[in-house]
């Protein structure tokens, strides 16, 4: 077997191998990743795994022309095939209308370590973990649980044909864990960290528990189509504010899949709303100091004051903007890293005593589009979720959906929480650091028909 | 094939872990080569090519599961998986409390080789480039009656290639394939005024770039898009109230996915993914349980040609059969791997598909539909309907994760008067739950059609490619709100 490379060698391999092609520019990256996951369900762990891979992303330019490859081989003479096949196939093309020069110079970034060491080799460290949340869950009432375990270690590398060279290494443990007393009788809990002293599975597994046993007896809504102030925690809020980031990226912008389109400058949301994007700070999970064209990231203000104020940039959405890149490239899409929201002033209690007619919703999933132009959407709680009258918890609920736009919810918010929490599972792709949200006049509906015990 | 340099590697894989106690194991060299071209608005983005093999490993010891993967395929880093892959499973059993067996399904020895008529290494970023252009000329050059109506963003993704896979199992099973696929992916934007209206388009199947012309993407999306401007300037209010409703093959397809291919996967009444895509509301005891009228019959099939879920052996080595989910109303049949058809005590239907070298192999539809019926035409179906709706496209939908409260948003939807549909409507909603969806069906045309879908299951996520379809299919005296 031939020889594989490590991922300077690698990248420096590939630069030359694109420059004695005849490429103007080049650029290289190679990411290594290494993740563990423990999976459980019935309490029972169903499967651990381990994913170790190495990849290559190459992006050349020539006259105009760009075309991008990503490949799993880092053996050397696959890379240079590899290449030489993606140059050949980049001359066959038009000049690009998007192509625009990376920097003269080029930057080199040698950041300070900041991830977890723990968390190289997770083994030994994920099981104890699982436990301890299966065992928290239980004592609040749980009967059975699943969830899923995961921790690991990312480093990118970049090397570019104009000098740009750097790597930069990033950690992350999560767990998400689901409780449930009985089939109608869920709730959700999740931890998620860049290190293991930030880490509470335990808590996690409290909540999932609690909800779990709060929502015994669930009830369904008399009537849907009606509105309803909803006090959404930062999961839920998480998952709604996250999309808005991915909104904010220009190139959805310019797609026509973006309801942020034409309204820099304009209120978009409520005042108390801030919403910024960050490329490494404390506590960032995936945190990344340069992006995918090797442009240094940085801590953007997307809303400020419900106002909004940026975009996403990479260098080509950039420059048809007629502003800097803000280093979130992807290199066809501008992207979110980590996102941050304001925190407020409100306690829990605080907000829930607020509430005259309302919902607290915990969790949800499968949030869809009418339109992303318009920003209509429907999503669908689930876990804890609880009716309010006059500042009272009065009853769990089932079988809801949150049916409005992202505009109006967001430009309706009333209180905002101190307390934040980062947040990142199969709902939320970009960790999200986010405050609980009390917002009005949100349109709840619900399904036509019975339940399987009496449908049919 | 490229991935017979590999092969040996699999091998050595069983057979290692075999020598270091497995009572189960499996290799899978899995991968591929494809290349991908993105039109934004008329304008070429840079194209991509992707080019990804590597191996997986899973092994059962002392009734405890692992998994193990990586790209890096020397012989040295395979033993380094093996061994670690069969470490993780020893140290994790005594955390199973439900100890995990193969049972005796018989993996099969099989070579699976879907066939070209224009391969798809043709296929390269100038002739997808190509092929976009001219659909979007097309787009733009679409004149619409309805007045100041614009499609001024339009995002395309063309992409053609092959995956291939090597899987050996250590009781016998051998199973190499080949399969190449095209796909099409837009999205469309309709702007009128400060209105819009989108559309995407999702078409794909196995097979080679003849595909293009099969399933007539020129057209089709010419099509589509003049539908979407007449739906911006035409479409007038939907009514909301109790009404009989026609659902087109696409919504048909997505229901039958959504409410029947989901919550008839065995590991999710088993629980299995109940932290992430969630449980089902029916139980293990459910089959032969009634959840729709005698007219609800709805399949899986992964052995259909040309089909974008096509998969006749699956990712354990069993070979795979057509799963015949709903019949008469009833359920008759819950989609197995080896391990959840031991637990039941049933036979496995072969439906372990993996995303990649990377991921598990876990339960997975294929191409999921409501069985055609009786009516020879959409007409003849439509001419029983007084009042109603014809539901021809959606935009939005979703459904909670037991699968039991479902909701779909017209796109192109017609008011149906008097046997007949009169004019376009805007964005009905049909929200309803499984067992009233599945009961209230009265009729079934005998025109069969499938759109491509991308489903998404597991933890890490595992995107799949599959087919929904089925005839146009009317529901009887269900609830409608109309939307705006």
């Amino acid at each position: 077997m031939a020889k594989m490379m490590g991922p300077d060698e690698s990248n420096s391999f590939g630069v030359r191998v694109a420059k004695r092609l005849g490429a103007d520019e080049a650029i290289l990256m190679t990411v290594i990743s290494n993740e563990r996951m423990e999976r459980f369900a019935n309490s029972s762990v169903t499967v651990t795994k381990n994913v170790k891979e190495s990849g290559q992303v190459v992006y050349l330019a020539k006259g105009g022309r760009r075309i991008i490859g990503s490949s799993s081989n880092p053996e050397k003479a696959s890379l240079e095939r590899f290449i030489e096949l993606l140059y050949k196939s980049m001359m066959t093309l038009p000049k690009d209308p998007g192509y625009v020069a990376l920097p003269a110079r080029g930057r080199a970034y040698s950041p300070k370590p900041s991830h977890d060491k723990k968390l190289e080799s997770a083994e030994g460290l994920l099981s104890g973990y699982v436990e301890e949340a299966i065992e928290s869950a239980e004592g609040e009432g749980a009967r059975r649980t699943a969830g899923s375990l995961e921790a690991g270690v990312t480093s990118h590398h970049i090397m570019s044909s104009t000098g740009t060279v750097g790597s930069d290494t990033s950690s992350r443990i999560l767990l998400n864990i689901r409780a449930f007393t009985d089939r109608d009788a869920s709730g959700h809990g999740l931890s998620c960290s860049a290190t293991v002293r930030d880490f509470r599975p335990a808590t996690a597994g409290e909540r999932a528990g609690s909800h779990s046993e709060r929502m015994r007896n669930a009830r369904e809504l008399s009537e849907g189509g009606k509105t309803y102030q909803v006090l959404m925690s930062p999961t839920v809020a998480a998952n709604l504010l996250g999309l808005v980031g991915e909104f904010a990226s220009a190139f959805s912008v310019e797609a026509g899949t973006s309801y942020l389109a034409d309204k820099l400058g304009k209120k978009v949301a409520s005042d108390s709303l801030d919403l910024t994007d960050v490329g490494k700070a404390e506590g960032c999970l995936d945190a990344r100091t340069f992006d995918d064209e090797g442009q240094p990231t940085q801590s953007t203000k997307l809303i400020e004051g419900g106002v909004l104020r940026s975009y996403l940039h990479n260098l080509s959405t950039a420059k048809r903007f007629g502003t800097k890149s803000t280093g979130n490239a992807g290199l066809i899409e501008p992207g979110p890293w980590n996102l941050e929201i304001g925190r407020g002033d409100s306690g829990y209690e605080e907000m829930v005593a607020e509430m005259k007619h309302g919902l607290i919703l915990t969790s949800n999933w499968y949030t869809r589009f009418k339109n992303y132009r318009t920003g209509e959407f429907s999503t669908v709680p689930r876990d804890g979720t609880y009716l309010v009258e006059s500042g009272e918890v009065r009853a769990p609920i089932k079988g809801i959906r949150i049916s409005d736009s992202l505009e109006r919810m967001f430009s309706s918010i009333r209180l905002i929480s101190r307390d934040r929490e980062w947040v990142q599972w199969w709902e939320v792709d970009n960790p999200t650091l986010c405050p609980w949200l009390l917002v009005d006049g949100v349109t709840v509906t619900r399904a036509y028909g019975e339940g399987p015990s009496q449908g049919g | 094939m490229l991935l017979d340099e590999y092969k040996d590697l699999a091998d050595f894989c069983v057979r290692e872990a075999r020598k270091l106690g497995a009572e189960y194991a499996e290799a899978r060299i899995h991968g591929g080569k494809g290349t991908g071209f993105l039109l934004k608005n008329g304008e070429p983005q840079p194209s991509m090519i992707d080019d990804s093999f590597g191996i997986a490993a899973r092994v059962i010891v002392g009734g405890a599961m692992a998994f193990g993967a990586t790209n890096l395929l020397s012989r040295e880093r395979v033993r380094d998986l093996t061994a670690t892959t069969v470490k993780m499973a020893r140290s994790s059993a005594r955390l199973v409390k439900e100890p995990i067996e193969m049972g005796d399904s018989k993996p099969a020895t099989r070579k699976v080789n879907v066939s070209e008529k224009e391969p798809v290494e043709g296929g390269d970023p100038n002739w997808l480039k190509s092929l976009l252009l001219e659909i979007d000329g097309r787009v733009v050059g679409s004149r619409s009656d309805a007045g100041g109506v614009k499609i001024p963003n339009r995002i395309m993704v063309a992409s053609a290639g092959v995956e291939e896979k090597y899987i050996v199992t250590s009781d016998g099973g051998k199973v190499e394939s080949r399969v190449p696929r095209f796909n099409f992916f837009g999205i469309f934007t309709a702007l009128k005024g400060g209105e819009a209206a989108q559309r995407i388009i999702q078409q794909g199947e196995t097979g080679g770039l003849e595909i293009v012309k099969r399933i007539r993407l020129l057209e089709l999306v010419e099509e589509e898009t003049q539908t979407l401007m007449e739906v911006l300037g035409e479409a007038g209010k939907a009514p909301t109230g109790m009404m009989d409703v026609v659902l087109s093959p696409e919504l048909s397809g997505i229901a039958a996915h959504e409410s029947v291919g989901h919550p008839q996967e065995a590991d999710r009444i088993l629980g299995r993914e109940g932290a992430q895509a969630g449980e089902s509301y029916l139980s293990k005891d459910s089959l032969g349980t009634k959840v729709g009228s005698e007219e609800a019959y709805v399949s899986d099939d992964p052995t259909i040609a040309h089909s974008n879920g096509y998969c006749p052996v699956d990712d354990e080595g069993v070979v795979s059969r057509k799963r015949r989910l709903i019949v008469g109303g009833k359920i008759t049949e819950f989609l197995q791997n080896r391990s959840t058809s031991t637990l039941l005590g049933v036979k496995n239907n072969g439906s372990s598909r993996s995303a990649g070298f990377d991921r598990e192999p876990i339960i997975r539809m294929s191409n999921t539909f409501v069985e055609p019926g009786d009516y020879a035409t959409t007409e003849e179906l439509i001419k029983e309907v007084k009042d109603g709706i014809y539901l021809k496209s959606f935009t939005e939908w979703n459904i909670d994760d037991k699968r039991l409260n479902q909701r779909y948003t017209g796109l192109e939807a017609y008011r149906i008067k008097n046997g007949e549909t009169t004019g376009l409507v805007r964005a009905p909603v049909l929200e309803i739950t499984t067992p009233a969806l599945w009961g209230s069906v009265k009729g079934r045309s005998k025109r069969l059609e499938f759109e491509a879908a991308s489903c998404g299951k597991g933890d890490p996520m595992q995107g799949i490619p599959v087919w929904t379809g089925g005839p146009d299919t009317l529901l009887a005296g269900v609830r409608i709100v109309g939307g705006s």
